[in-house]
Parts: C-alpha cells; sequence; structure tokens
C-alpha cells in the first residue's frame, strides 16, 4: 500500500543541474528500506525441509545486499555532491492527523551513512555464511535489521526515525540470544535495555520538540526548522546525547557493548558496530547540531567531555581486559568518541571530520570487533594468557589484526586517519581540553593494541594452548573487505581519477558527496545563511 | 432496502446467529461433524456483518427514540470487533474448546454487546452492552472452571456496582441520560467533589471490568484457567466493551474534565508501568500475553487524560489494534496448559500460528512497525500536545519492558528446539486449513493496520468528533 502510494506520489524533482543522472527513481529510498524485508519475507516462507535449502537462504541473503549496493552506486553516482539539500526524496502522508508522513531522502552524510550500511550489510553475510542451526530465522532477522539500519538512515520525518530505529532492537536481541556465545542472555538483555533507554529518550526528545513546534507535523523541514526556545532546545538536546550515547556507544551509556560485541555472532556484530551504532552520531548531528543551535553551544564541552571519557575509558579498559573479543569491543568505542569530538567542536572543519568518521570509524571498529572474534574462534581461545605467538602459525589473520589495530587508531594510509586529522584541525580551537584529552586516549589505545599484538601475535608460543588455524577463504573475503574499504577512503578521499585529469573514474569521493550536506549543517557556527528547501 | 435499516443487520446477523447457535446446542440441532463447518459458517457470519457494517455503517441515524446511534464512532468500534471476532472464529482450535456450539455463541454476544455500547446513545445501553459482553465472558469460563466463574461473577458484580453508582450520580447531575443531552447540560456546570467521586467508582468499575492493573487480581486467574477462545474473549471484547463505555463517557465529560482526569491519569500510569513490569515478570506465556495487553489498555486510558479529540481518536485508533491482538491472541497461543514449554519450538512445528503468536505479542507490546505502536504513537503524540509528558515518559517505560517480556517469548518459540508431547505439557494446535488461514489474516490484519494507519486514524478522527469533540 506504501509502495502504490508512493509510486502515485510526486517524483523526485528533475535534476536541475546539468551532467544529472539518468537512473533517478522516485522509489530509490523506499527500495533501499523495502528490498530487504521483502527478502526477509520470501525466505521466511520458503519451504525448508530438514535444511535443504539453508544455502538457497544464504544466497538470497547474499544477492539481496549485492542488489542493494548496485542500488546505492547507482545512487551515490547520480548524488549531486553540489546541492546542500536532500535529495532522491520520497514523500506521502501516513497518520495525517498527528502529522506524520512517509518522508524519505538523503543529503551528504546520509550517503556516507547508506554507502556505509551498504557495505556492511553485505559484508555482515559473508560473515554470517558459517551460520549452521536455524538458518532460515537467522538471515530473516539479520535482513530486518538491515532494513531498519537503512530506514533510520534515511528518514526526513521523526515518525519514520523512530519507527526504524526502535525496529532493530528485538531482531538484534534475538540474534543475539539465539546465535550467541556463552554470556549471550546478559548481552541480549543489556542491549535490549540500554537501547530501549535510547529509544525512550528518543521519542521523549521527539514529543518535545513536536509540542514546541505547534504538534502539527513530524517532518524534520518542519520540526528543525522551528524557532524553539533555547530552553525547550536544552531538553531536547539532553535526550538526543543519551538517545545516541546509549547507540555510539559512550561512557557512561555502553554497558551493553562489551557484551554484545563479545557475545554476537561475528556477523551481527559487524552491523552492530559497523552501522546500527553509528546512528547514534548520526542522530545528534541531524537532530542536535544542525537544528538546535543553542543547546549545541551549551552543551558542547559535555559532548567533549563525553568524547575523552569514552576514548580514554576504552583504551584503559582495553589495556586491562584478558578476553580478546572484549578488547576489540573496548577499541571498537574508539571512532566513536572521535566522531563525538568531531562534532562537540561545531566548526565545518571538525563537523565533516565526525561524517567521515561516521564512515571510517564504523570500518574500523565492525574490522577489529571481527578480527578479534576470528582469531578467537580460530585459536579456540580468547583468553589472552591462552593466545600467544600466534603470528606464524596464522599469518592471514595476524595482518588482518594488525590492519585493524592501526584503522582504529588511524594510521596514515587508512580513512580514520583522514578523519582523525579532520577532526582534530577542526576542534583544536574549539575544544582544546577535549581534543587533548581524545589524543591522550589514542596514546593510550596505541599501547593497548601494541600490547596486544606483543603478546598474541609476536610473543612466545603457548605451548599448553589449543590447536590454531588462520582464517578461512570466507573469513579472509570478509575481513578484507572491511580492511579494503578503510583503505580505500584513506587513499582515494576524493575518488580516483584519470590520470593527469580532475575526471573522476567511477566514485567521486566520499569526502565531496559529504560535503554536500556539511555547509548547511555548519551554518549556524560559521555564520553563513543556510540554503533554502528547494 | 432502506440504507438505514442496512445498518442494523450487523447487529441483527451476530445477535441471530448466536441465538441459533445457543438453541441448536440445546435441541441437539448439531452433531459430532459440526466442529468442521460451524466455525467456517459463524466466521462466514462475521465477516458478513463485517461488510454491511463497512457498506452501510457510514449512515448516521438513531433509533430506537436515541437509544443507538450510528455514527463514525459506532462504525469504527463495530467494525474493529467483527474484524477480531471472524478472526478468532477462524484461528481458534476448536479441540481445545469445551463445547463448539457455545464457544462459537458466546464471542458472537461479546460482540454484539461491544456493538451496543458503542452505538449506545444513553447510559443505559452504555450499560447493557458492557453487562452482556461481560455476561459471555462469565459463561464462557464456566464451562472449563466454574470456580473461577464465580470469582468472575463477583469481580463483576462488583464492578457493576461501582459503575452503576457512578453513572447515577452522573445522570441525577445532569438531569437526563442522554449522553448528548448530558453533555450539553454540563457545559454550563461545575466540576464538584460531588460528582468527582461517583466517577471515581465508575472508573475503577471500568478498570476492573478491563483486568487493569490494580484491578487485575480477579481477571487474570480467570483468564489463565479459560479455554483459548474464553481467555481471548474475557482478554479481548470485555475489555474493548469497558475501553468504548470509557471513551463515551470521557466524551460526555469533556467540559468538566477535571472531575476525572487526574485518576485516570493514575490508572493508565499503573496500567501501563505495571502491565509491563508484570508481564516481564511472569513466566506464563498466556499470564504474560494478558499483562501485556492490560499495559496496551493503559494507554487507551492514557488518551482520554487528554480530553481532546486528538487523544480520544488515539485511544480509538489504538483500541482497534487492541480488540484484534488480544481477542485473538489466546486463540492463536492454543493450549497453555503447559506453560512455556508449550511453546518451545512453535516456529518449526506451527509456523503460521508461531507467525500470529509473534505479532500478537509484539503488537501489544507496542513494537514497531505494528499496528500498537501505531496507536501508541498517536496516543503519545497527543500526551505531547496535551503536556502530558510525564504520563509519556512512564507510558514509555511500560512500553520498553513490554517489549523485553515480548522478547522472551519469542526466544521460546523460534529459539528453542520443540519437546516431545510428554514433557510439551499440553498438545500442539489441531492443524486445519481454516486456523492456518486464519493465522495468516491476522498476521496480514496487525501488518497492515499500520500501512493503512492513515485512513484508520481518520476514521477515528471522525469518531470522535461524533462524540462532540473538537
Amino acid at each position: 500500500m506504501i509502495l502504490m502510494a508512493i509510486a502515485a506520489a510526486s517524483p523526485t524533482p528533475a535534476p536541475v543541474v546539468p551532467g544529472a543522472g539518468i537512473f533517478t527513481s522516485p522509489l530509490l529510498m523506499s527500495l533501499l528500506v523495502w528490498v530487504t524485508v521483502v527478502s526477509a519475507i520470501a525466505i521466511a516462507i520458503l519451504p525448508n525441509p530438514r535444511g535443504r535449502y539453508d544455502v538457497l537462504m544464504k544466497q538470497i541473503g547474499f544477492f539481496t545486499n549485492l542488489g542493494l549496493v548496485f542500488i546505492l552506486f547507482v545512487a551515490y553516482n547520480q548524488f549531486e555532491a553540489f546541492l546542500p539539500t536532500a535529495q532522491y526524496e520520497e514523500k506521502v502522508p501516513w497518520l495525517q492527523a498527528i502529522g506524520a508522513s512517509y518522508h524519505l531522502g538523503v543529503d551528504g552524510p546520509g550517503m556516507v551513512m547508506l554507502i556505509l550500511s551498504g557495505l556492511i550489510g553485505i559484508i555482515s553475510v559473508l560473515a554470517s555464511l558459517g551460520v549452521r542451526e536455524r538458518v532460515r530465522t537467522y538471515f530473516v532477522l539479520l535482513l530486518l535489521t538491515q532494513s531498519a539500519i537503512n530506514g533510520a538512515i534515511v528518514a526526513r520525518d521523526m515518525f519514520v526515525l523512530i519507527l526504524f530505529w526502535s525496529a532493530a532492537v528485538v531482531p538484534i536481541a534475538i540474534l543475539i540470544l539465539g546465535w550467541g556465545g556463552p554470556r549471550r542472555h546478559a548481552a541480549a538483555w543489556r542491549l535490549v535495555g540500554y537501547w530501549g533507554l535510547g529509544t525512550a529518550a528518543l521519542v521523549i526528545g521527539t514529543m518535545v520538540l513536536y509540542a514546541a513546534a505547534g504538534g502539527s507535523s513530524f517532518d524534520m523541514d518542519v520540526l528543525l526548522k522551528a524557532t524553539i526556545s533555547p530552553r525547550v532546545q536544552l531538553v531536547v538536546a539532553i535526550a538526543m546525547i543519551v538517545a545516541a550515547a546509549t547507540r555510539l556507544p559512550l561512557f557512561p551509556l555502553h554497558g551493553w557493548a562489551r557484551d554484545v560485541y563479545a557475545e554476537a555472532p561475528i556477523g551481527v556484530t559487524v552491523v552492530v558496530a559497523g552501522s546500527a551504532a553509528r546512528l547514534g552520531a548520526y542522530l545528534l548531528l541531524r537532530v542536535v547540531i544542525a537544528a538546535e543551535p543553542a543547546a549545541a553551544h551549551l552543551l558542547s564541552p559535555v559532548l567533549a567531555a563525553l568524547a575523552a571519557l569514552t576514548v580514554g575509558y576504552a583504551a584503559l579498559a582495553a589495556l586491562r581486559t584478558i578476553d580478546i573479543r572484549q578488547v576489540g569491543a573496548y577499541l571498537s568505542m574508539i571512532p566513536g568518541g572521535i566522531t563525538m569530538l568531531g562534532l562537540a567542536a561545531l566548526s565545518p572543519l571538525a563537523i565533516a571530520g565526525s561524517v567521515l568518521s561516521l564512515f571510517a570509524g564504523g570500518m574500523a571498529a565492525a574490522l577489529i570487533v571481527s578480527a578479534c572474534a576470528t582469531l578467537a574462534d580460530r585459536a579456540q581461545s580468547r583468553s589472552l594468557q591462552v593466545l600467544s605467538g600466534l603470528a606464524p602459525r596464522m599469518p592471514i589473520l595476524a595482518w588482518l589484526l594488525t590492519i585493524a589495530g592501526f584503522g582504529i587508531l588511524g594510521v596514515p594510509l587508512f580513512g580514520t586517519f583522514l578523519a582523525e586529522i579532520l577532526t582534530f584541525f577542526g576542534s583544536f580551537k574549539n575544544q582544546p581540553i577535549g581534543a587533548f584529552a581524545v589524543a591522550a586516549g589514542l596514546v593510550i589505545a596505541a599501547i593497548a593494541l601494541a600490547s596486544l599484538f606483543r603478546r598474541v601475535l609476536f610473543g612466545l608460543p603457548n605451548p599448553d594452548a589449543p590447536g590454531v588455524s588462520d582464517a578461512s577463504l570466507g573469513e579472509t573475503w570478509y575481513l578484507a573487505l572491511l580492511a579494503g574499504a578503510l583503505l580505500w577512503v584513506g587513499l582515494f578521499p576524493s575518488g580516483p581519477k584519470l590520470p593527469g585529469t580532475d575526471t573522476p573514474l567511477f566514485d567521486q569521493g566520499l569526502v565531496n558527496v559529504l560535503a554536500a550536506g556539511i555547509s548547511d549543517i555548519s551554518s549556524p557556527y560559521t555564520g553563513a545563511t543556510p540554503s533554502p528547501t528547494p | 432496502m432502506n440504507v438505514k435499516n442496512l445498518v442494523l443487520v450487523p447487529e441483527a446477523l451476530v445477535a441471530a446467529a448466536a441465538v441459533l447457535l445457543l438453541l441448536g446446542s440445546r435441541l441437539g440441532w448439531f452433531g459430532s461433524s459440526s466442529r468442521r463447518y460451524l466455525p467456517a459458517a459463524v466466521a462466514g457470519v462475521a465477516i458478513v456483518a463485517l461488510g454491511v457494517e463497512l457498506w452501510a455503517g457510514a449512515t448516521v441515524s438513531t433509533y430506537f427514540g436515541g437509544g443507538l446511534v450510528q455514527d463514525r464512532f459506532a462504525l469504527f468500534a463495530k467494525a474493529a470487533v467483527l474484524l477480531a471476532l471472524a478472526i478468532v472464529l477462524a484461528v481458534a482450535d476448536w479441540t481445545a474448546e469445551d463445547s463448539v456450539s457455545i464457544g462459537l455463541a458466546m464471542p458472537l454476544l461479546a460482540a454484539f454487546g461491544v456493538m451496543v455500547a458503542a452505538s449506545a446513545g444513553d447510559l443505559v445501553a452504555l450499560w447493557a452492552g458492557l453487562e452482556l459482553a461481560a455476561a459471555a465472558g462469565v459463561v464462557m469460563v464456566s464451562l472449563r472452571r466454574p470456580d473461577l466463574a464465580l470469582r468472575l461473577v463477583i469481580t463483576g458484580g462488583v464492578a457493576t456496582s461501582l459503575l452503576l453508582i457512578g453513572l447515577a450520580f452522573l445522570y441525577a447531575t445532569a438531569g437526563t441520560s442522554d449522553l448528548t443531552a448530558m453533555r450539553e447540560v454540563l457545559f454550563g456546570g461545575a466540576p464538584t467533589i460531588a460528582l468527582a467521586i461517583p466517577l471515581f467508582l465508575a472508573i475503577s468499575g471500568l478498570a476492573l471490568r478491563a483486568t487493569l492493573p490494580p484491578y487485575h487480581l480477579a481477571g487474570i486467574p480467570t483468564i489463565l484457567g479459560a479455554s483459548p477462545v474464553g481467555a481471548g474473549l474475557v482478554l479481548g471484547l470485555v475489555a474493548a466493551a469497558a475501553a468504548v463505555v470509557a471513551i463515551k463517557v470521557a466524551a460526555v465529560l469533556t467540559p468538566i474534565p477535571s472531575v476525572y482526569s487526574s485518576y485516570l491519569e493514575v490508572i493508565a500510569a499503573v496500567a501501563m508501568v505495571g502491565g509491563g513490569a508484570a508481564a516481564l515478570a511472569v513466566r506464563s506465556p498466556r499470564a504474560r500475553m494478558a499483562y501485556l495487553a492490560a499495559g496496551q489498555i493503559g494507554w487507551v486510558a492514557a488518551g482520554l487524560v487528554t480530553h481532546y479529540r486528538a487523544g480520544l481518536a488515539g485511544s480509538m485508533f489504538l483500541l482497534g489494534a487492541f480488540a484484534v491482538a488480544a481477542t485473538v491472541g489466546p486463540a492463536v497461543m492454543g493450549r497453555a496448559e503447559g506453560g512455556e514449554p508449550a511453546l518451545a519450538g512453535m516456529a518449526v512445528l506451527r509456523p503460521a500460528r508461531a507467525a500470529g503468536l509473534t505479532l500478537a505479542m509484539l503488537s501489544l507490546a507496542g513494537a514497531p512497525p505494528l499496528a500498537g505502536f501505531f496507536g501508541e504513537f498517536a496516543v503519545g503524540a497527543a500526551l505531547a500536545q496535551s503536556g502530558h509528558f510525564g504520563l509519556l515518559a512512564l507510558g514509555i517505560l511500560g512500553a520498553l519492558l513490554s517489549l523485553a517480556a515480548a522478547v522472551g517469548t519469542l526466544r521460546l518459540i523460534y529459539l528453542q528446539s520443540p519437546l516431545e508431547e510428554a514433557r510439551r505439557g499440553a498438545a500442539l494446535p489441531v492443524l486445519t486449513r481454516l486456523s492456518t488461514f486464519g493465522a495468516v489474516a491476522f498476521c496480514i490484519v496487525i501488518a497492515a493496520y499500520g500501512l493503512l494507519s492513515n485512513p484508520i486514524l481518520g476514521l477515528a478522527d471522525q469518531g470522535a468528533e461524533a462524540l462532540g469533540l473538537r
């Protein structure tokens, strides 16, 4: 019904800029959201006597995600990087009585998030090919999770955002309960608790905003552009920070992260660390930084403090823990802290850094948790007291773990390096203490990683350790894809060009795409006039 | 035939079918093979009644000197209850019921009671409709557990007394039993303690009928002891009847909301949070469903606290989702004597029922993107508009607790391996084409409620307008 209504709705405005694409579709955003749901339904109703079609279900999951990446590729290449406003918009009235509409669209930062989600989606399926039990249920839930994440990214109406934001909780919790490690129950219930708290905060913040804006519409174009008193802005911003902190996660609302990243099946950790968690920072960017400048100014030191505490705590905890999956879990919190620092700085450069950090940090976080989990699986132990001197016996995993560590730290050539450079350059002026504290946290993280590498990869082999084997081809594929994406953005932030020219080959560059929305978002902090809504 | 006369055809069909079933049962018209065709035939009657209601129900008219009124509110409530009735009759496992003919007749009578309450133009019809629905519940429970039926009679008697006292004082204050006239009189009146106290009693009576925490102590054991259809009747239809009465009384009292809103706010808050917390605490799947339903009916009450059109429309919208999920949910679950093991691995053994049960639990918990979520969101928006942020926060807390409870049951259904018959503790529901069709239809209704929420909420909004709200 919704799809039919969308089809009948006015299409995306015709491109006004020469060179605009020919593949634009009024259904592009809906396709990104609903294709996975249709696939999930297909898998759910497919007869599967005695697991005969388990492989087919995995193939459906894989090719669905491949199709999504193709759609994304079209959207990405047709994206008008020089337009700061939302593109590929779809708008259909939904709950007219309360002013909610099915409004989708994407701007520069949103497109960056979509690319992240698309890549993470296909990598999560690759990481899940080893699932043997209840394959049908697993892939149905995984596809529903991906749909919820994509929906939250492209939502341009707060009602739609809440719908998709909260829709991810149940499938992820069941995935952990059904396919997780020994402490899966604690992990799942903690996830439900923390993410539930975040959802509650999001709903309350939205409702306060809705009431303050006249109670007539949940559309972001109305709510986020309404003139709201600083006091209400503050209430909304605090609620949104709580919502974001539970997702990203940020200290002190990070309680779910260690258990979930350490206990969830690898495919699920990839999705949660890679894209679901980034939604927290994306929410903050969209609702607080872009729309509530008074509150953002007031709370920016708090955000910087949260960023510093998160990075410092995560690094120290990673240094102290003796479980390699928990080390990965703690280290995966660090990119979130850096993203938050960029948002706290309220300067165009830092905001651009934080948006790039959404992508690069998501990839790095997914890589470190999945590399640690794969290593633990292959070495048949999670204990750092047992794991030692593994580099000669598992060279591929050793390389991938090293790349993951470098990705977290942001060494040159990696996408995270560029994100951190932009973030730190943009934040040293506005948030010097926070920036120094985050940098100090990164130093501790480097020590934790060095300690991990020295012990696990290059220490003396433990004669009492169980047998180990290197990563399989499938594991190498998904880990290498994550590492490759990190390196690609680090090497070609503006996309590869034809030799000797400025003509892009097939990728117009993430930095160019994300820049499309930055001018609008940062306009309250630079004095520039925001672009009018088309 | 005049369209105005067609408006009463659904009521006539439902009542006639119920009477025929009771007579047939008494006179031995139905043989042992009746289990095969009777449910399908009666579900067909409910679908025909629903079709007639949707076709002719838009005609605004009055009957019996104003005793019954057909307006948008009546259309909405009657359509919702007929839909719930048709699905529950189709999806039920009739081998788990004590008597097919009575098991079919009582839901029909309860639905008839809700329909009478929905189109009531005065206090008498309002009360009569509620009592009819409740009496049908007592009969259903008594088929299996006379002791629990007695308990239901006693608590029902208390509820009726409280409600009658309240309505009598309301009548005495306004000098009329006609709801529209009463509302006009109250426009010129002032809120008084003398009116607030009887309304306190009336709301308590309705809460007792709807099994709302903290008035659930008698109702929940009854629901646990009844047959699946009986449990759905008490949990869904009787609660829906009480909610319909509450909405109509709240609409009458909107000129002087202060006489009831504070108490209703407490009731709603306790129900939303208490329902969610209790659902999380209990282990029995049916008890969990009962508490989830109690939590959601708390949201319906919260919408009434706003005493605005948007709030009442939100409550009605949610009531539609609630009526379907709460009535059908226990029937989809089937026998619950085995407790948690009865549901272990249900997804493997009965996939359509498992999907239905999943959607029922999640919808009652308010999980997106199902019917309950849309309804609770509409009520939440109305609470925000009217500044009831505290109640909204408590409602969200209750919804989170409910969601966690629902996840616990889904774990049983999807992640546990099926147990053998002896350890299961209860027989699996018998697989028939009708029950599978009913389960699939139920899934479609619960999932499509959100997609079709614009016209449904629009109709609910017109219903609130028909009650005189602006």
